[in-house]
């Protein structure tokens, strides 16, 4: 481990790292444009000049290895020129055209021209002009003339989904990056180049001129997409609500996490979170179909559900958990349908449409919590019936009561008539969800869920790793967390110790099943924790 | 010397860019070469082209346009069946290039960049040729012609069909 | 007249046979060479003090001495004969007339760094050149000096010619290993340098036409005998390639020790129409331009780095009274804005910004505080860069405007 000397700090680093990292291990920031620690070394930008050593020149961070007893300097009058110098480089043929851009709050122009610019500036000539608002595919839009050239996006489409999309074509100041003409960026990865763009030349169609970014807050979350549990977060609006149309999350973006997702997430994640602020919630507990229905409140649904379950032979229950749900909304359910010795309890539906899985992050299982489904235990009891055989069941009049959380059933790989039958069968169907979906309308009891943004939790990844997410805006309405709907009900069934957060039942959790022994809020922490799956 | 039909080698043509290929560690190398013969077969290099050389060097498009945007000697449009290339470096530039090309713009009636309506030549004016004994100095062609003069230039665009 | 080494035969018609250049005593000492040790020819040939003479002027010798010891696996020899320096025009006659020399040379330097196949890479606009010497590789094949076992040696060598396609930065050695790789032209960072991982990720050794040119001579004729023609610095003849306002432009090979008065007024014929020498650029356009006072100088490496400029490629462009230098500035300037392939920001910025400031200035709409401003931002950027292009434009944009500005000045409106 080579130790090195960064401003009269010494530090000791792992062979093999270079001069960023090195100073950022000090809290000394050197800044940067082209490098990113996921990609290849460019060396382009010029920015990361730092002087080593007795070299006469500054050198490049990013491509100089800390090495024993090296001596490094980040803020010699020679750097902060050389500095100075190729922001006012990087400036000479950009539009400054900021009020307009949707980088404005979070441009690294901007923000390393306040640091290290701050010069008086001299060029007057006729810009270098190029291709403006160029949409590149679905999701990204390109300013040619924003563009620093620091070829992030490119290293991207060549290093990481391997699709090699983007090129920067001609040469000098007239070069640009771009699409081979007629082509699209639509790999299933094309965001990330918006995420890793240190300007405003690529920008999100989906989030352009929707909130400006100083008007957003953070939640640090994890993708329910799949069983990937990539770490993100979500980006919403409270302060201009008038914006965006009115949708609180304003966006989703990776969080770096070098053993789940590194510093990608795919698409489909990205723009999978619509379901929150969409029109299909489910706002309100319902009792009552169609024209029939009737909003009510939780003190009258409470009881009606309580009864539903006490009043009906445990035998004669269904109740399909959701490998959506937290871990803190599954174990409560455990102790409920074990408190009730309903045997008839499954989480597994296929999907009507096998999910895609690639190499990179995505998984086939589009669940965030299969597994944590599997370690608490939802799978059939002994004698109980697994979910098709629930459906079996109530077409067949043995199962006369259902209680299906967020499945929509008719999206499932099983024939829609057997469905239908089965739901129309029953004496009571009770759907507990965010979103109204194929199913809900033949429920006779809407029990409405917040969303993983409205609330706190875990999900267990694929491979075992529990990872919390947490609240970025309130549950709209009346609805909440799935664990809280399922304590009230407990409660009334007499079942005892119930949690009064999630934070409660994980603790219950870890107390309770082997697997989550150990583990706490607290030791997850942010980036979550292998649970003891062996 | 064009063959504007669709984009596509011949056998014997494939075969060629097969043994440049090989004539390499890594075949990639071989893509200025072929691009070179794709301009030499179909006259300039269009879109099409670019496409079908990266399915023949198992490239994204996107890299081979970067290459053929980047070098100069590779044309993206028809070009003259003639190029005429004077050099307007500093040893030219002395010399009397400026002289050279106000001639040449006069006599083909284009401007610099541009095709004479007839398709006969395509003027460019270039960076250096590396021949500034001869300068002013120009290339037709394959060919380089020195020590300039109008009546020089005229002779030389006489020869050009 | 001092002994002519790589141009003696030049005036003989067919010199670029392999016909002519056997009966000139062509190839009569290579089987020697290739029983030769490889540590031995390379430890000849750092003490001839041969320099590298495409620009750099880096000591031959000392480079192949790179490649990292005991190395398995392949080795590449690449010739850069990218000749694009504005006023040089050497290799190109080398090419023409002596392409079997450059064989030869290249056969001892590859059997000297252990490398079996070698690349020459031909700048795309030099065709007749290139035919040339394409036809030429094709002799030495036919006649058993390249391919398997080179005259029963056990030495293998195969050569392959390659073409480039228009780009003056393919000349800079990494950016000419990307272009030979089959990529846009830009510049590798180093390190990594060539010598240990240069094209398709092997040791790589670049080196110019007519320091390959020498290597026979030296390895034949002795280190000493090669010393001893130039400095205490630099070994050898160099060819110099003179242009402009000369009597007599042309390639002259002259010892390095020759001065830049003598190679203007004697050897070129001195300036044309008797009119006065004003200034001249020494080693190609990035060489710094002397004034008519700064002759008194030899042409060797170390003794223009002395007089404030470089030896560069050897391009002397001379410029009489009657040149505008603010012009001959913005010409220079608008080829490194063409050339700057546009891969580190400061280059490809400023170039840009720079050609425009100076055709402003000459189009008498230039700003008082301009030429300043030049001269900031070409120091600034000098030294930052990944390869040495832009060090290379820096030499004329600092030194045209200090050495004249009175001119550059009197073209600013008061």
């Amino acid at each position: 481990m080579p130790k090195l000397t960064i401003d009269g700090r010494e530090v000791e680093v792992p062979a093999g790292t270079n001069l960023i990292e090195a100073a950022r291990r000090l809290g000394i920031e050197v800044p940067y444009y082209c490098y990113h620690p996921g990609l290849s070394i460019a060396g382009q930008c010029r920015l990361c000049m730092v002087d080593v050593g007795n070299s006469p020149r500054p050198q490049i961070a990013c491509n100089t290895l800390a090495a024993d007893g090296m001596v490094v300097r980040t803020e010699t009058p020679k750097v902060l020129e050389t500095r100075q110098s190729v922001m006012e480089f990087h400036l000479i043929n950009h539009p400054l055209d900021c009020p307009v851009c949707d980088q404005a709050g979070e441009c690294w122009l901007q923000i390393y021209y306040m640091k290290h610019g701050l010069y008086e500036p001299r060029m007057v000539d006729e810009k270098v002009h190029k291709p403006k608002a160029v949409p590149l595919g679905p999701h990204v839009i390109l300013d040619a003339e924003r563009c620093i050239l620091c070829s992030r996006c490119v290293r991207f489409c060549d290093e990481i989904t391997g699709t090699g999309e983007l090129g920067i074509f001609q040469r000098g100041d007239h070069s640009e990056i771009g699409l081979f003409p007629g082509k699209e960026l639509a790999n299933p990865y094309s965001a990330n180049v918006v995420d890793i763009c240190p300007v405003g030349a690529l920008t999100d169609r989906d989030f352009r001129f929707a909130v400006r970014v100083w008007y957003l807050e953070t939640a640090k979350s994890v993708c329910p997409g799949c069983s990937r549990g990539c770490n993100i977060e979500v980006h919403y609006n409270l302060r201009r609500p008038h914006h965006n149309q009115g949708h609180r999350v304003a966006r989703l973006k990776p969080r770096e996490n070098p053993e789940v997702n590194q510093w990608w997430i795919c698409d489909a994640g990205r723009y999978g979170g619509k379901f929150v602020d969409d029109a299909s919630r489910l706002l309100f507990p319902t009792r009552g179909r169609e024209n029939a229905a009737r909003e009510v409140g939780w003190d009258e649904m409470v009881p009606l559900v309580a009864a539903r379950l006490r009043d009906y032979r445990p035998d004669e229950i269904g109740v399909l958990a959701s490998p959506r749900m937290a871990n803190e909304d599954l174990f409560v359910l455990k102790r409920l349908v074990e408190h009730l010795g309903i045997a008839n309890v499954d989480f597994r539906v296929p999907p009507g449409r096998p999910g895609d899985e690639d190499r990179i992050l995505i998984k086939a299982d589009k669940n965030p919590n299969t597994r944590g489904a599997e370690l608490i235990g939802l799978a059939p009891r002994a004698g109980g019936l697994d979910a098709r055989g629930m459906l079996r069941a109530a077409r067949e009049r043995r199962l006369k009561g259902l209680w299906v959380f967020h499945h929509d059933l008719l999206a499932s790989a099983w024939p829609g008539s057997e469905i239908r039958e089965a739901l129309r069968a029953l004496d009571w169907f009770i759907f507990q969800g965010s979103n109204a979906n194929g199913i809900s309308p033949d429920a006779d009891v809407l029990l409405p869920s917040a969303t993983w943004v409205e609330r706190e939790g875990t999900f267990t990844n694929f491979e075992g790793r529990v990872q919390r997410f947490w609240k970025a805006v309130e549950p709209p309405g009346a609805s909440l967390s799935d664990w809280e709907i399922l304590a009230r009900i407990g409660d009334a069934l007499g079942l005892g110790a119930v949690p009064g957060r999630a934070e409660d039942s994980f603790k219950s959790l870890a107390a309770g099943v082997p697997a989550f022994a150990g583990l706490s809020y607290r030791e997850l922490g942010d980036f979550g924790k292998e649970a003891a799956t062996a | 010397m064009s063959r504007p039909a669709a984009v596509q080698f011949t056998a014997g043509e494939l075969a060629l860019v097969r043994r440049l290929q090989a004539l390499y560690p890594d075949k990639r190398a071989a893509l200025l070469p072929v691009l070179q013969l794709v301009q030499d077969t179909f006259g300039y290099i269009s879109l099409e082209a670019e496409e079908y050389v990266a399915g023949l060097f198992d490239l994204p498009p996107a890299h081979v346009h970067e290459v053929v945007t980047f070098y100069t000697l590779f044309f993206q449009e028809p070009k003259g069946r003639h190029v005429v290339s004077v050099c307007h470096n500093l040893t030219c530039h002395l010399e009397g290039a400026p002289t050279v090309l106000a001639h040449l713009r006069m006599r083909l009636g284009v401007d610099v960049g541009a095709t004479t309506a007839d398709g006969r030549v395509t003027l460019l004016a270039v960076e250096c040729l590396c021949a500034c004994e001869m300068a002013p100095m120009l290339q037709v062609d394959d060919r380089y012609e020195g020590n300039l003069t109008p009546a020089k230039i005229d002779r030389i665009l006489e020869g050009l069909e | 007249m001092a002994e002519r080494i790589l141009t003696r035969n030049f005036h003989l018609p067919e010199s670029h046979t392999l016909r002519v250049y056997r009966e000139t005593g062509g190839y009569e000492g290579l089987s020697d060479v290739l029983a030769m040790a490889p540590a031995t020819i390379i430890e000849t040939v750092k003490r001839s003090n041969l320099r590298g003479l495409g620009g750099a002027g880096f000591p031959t010798g000392v480079k192949w001495g790179f490649i990292p010891k005991g190395h398995q696996g392949p080795v590449y020899l690449v010739i850069n004969a990218d000749e694009g320096e504005p006023g040089t025009f050497k290799d190109r006659y080398l090419l023409e007339k002596d392409p079997h020399g450059l064989i030869e040379g290249m056969i001892v330097s590859a059997h000297a760094i252990g490398s079996r196949l070698a690349f020459v890479y031909v700048r795309g606009e030099y065709v007749q050149p290139w035919r040339i010497f394409s036809r030429a590789v094709q002799e030495a094949y036919d006649a058993g000096f390249l391919g398997k076992s080179i005259l029963g040696s056990g030495v293998d060598l195969d050569v392959v010619v390659h073409r480039g396609a228009g780009a003056y930065i393919c000349g800079e050695e990494t950016g000419l290993i990307s272009s030979l790789e089959g990529k846009k032209g830009w510049p590798k960072l180093k390190p990594p340098f060539p010598a240990v991982r240069g094209a398709f990720g092997a040791p790589t050794i670049v080196n110019n036409v007519e320091t390959i040119c020498h290597v026979p001579h030296i390895v034949q004729r002795g280190a000493s005998w090669f010393a001893a023609l130039g400095t205490a610095g630099q070994g050898g003849t160099r060819m110099y390639s003179v242009s402009g306002r000369v009597a007599r432009p042309g390639v002259y090979e002259l010892p390095v020790s020759v001065t830049l008065r003598s190679l203007i007024s004697e050897h070129a014929g001195g300036i044309a129409n008797g009119r006065r020498l004003k200034a001249v650029v020494p080693g190609g356009s990035s060489a710094p331009i002397l004034t008519a006072d700064e002759i008194d100088v030899t042409m060797d490496v170390d003794g223009l780095k002395n007089a404030g400029t470089m030896a560069g490629s050897a391009g002397v462009i001379v410029m009489d009274e009657s040149v505008s230098i603010p012009e001959a500035l913005m010409i220079v300037a608008r080829f490194y804005a063409h050339e700057s392939c546009g891969q580190c920001t400061p280059c490809r910025e400023s170039t840009g910004w720079i050609y425009k400031m100076t055709r402003r200035i000459v189009e008498g709409r230039g700003r008082k505080e301009e030429l300043d401003t030049i001269l900031d931002v070409a120091r600034r950027g000098a030294g930052t860069t990944i390869c040495a292009f832009y060090d290379g434009a820096v030499g004329p944009y600092i030194s045209y405007i200090e050495k004249f500005r009175d001119e550059f000045e009197a073209l600013i409106p008061k």
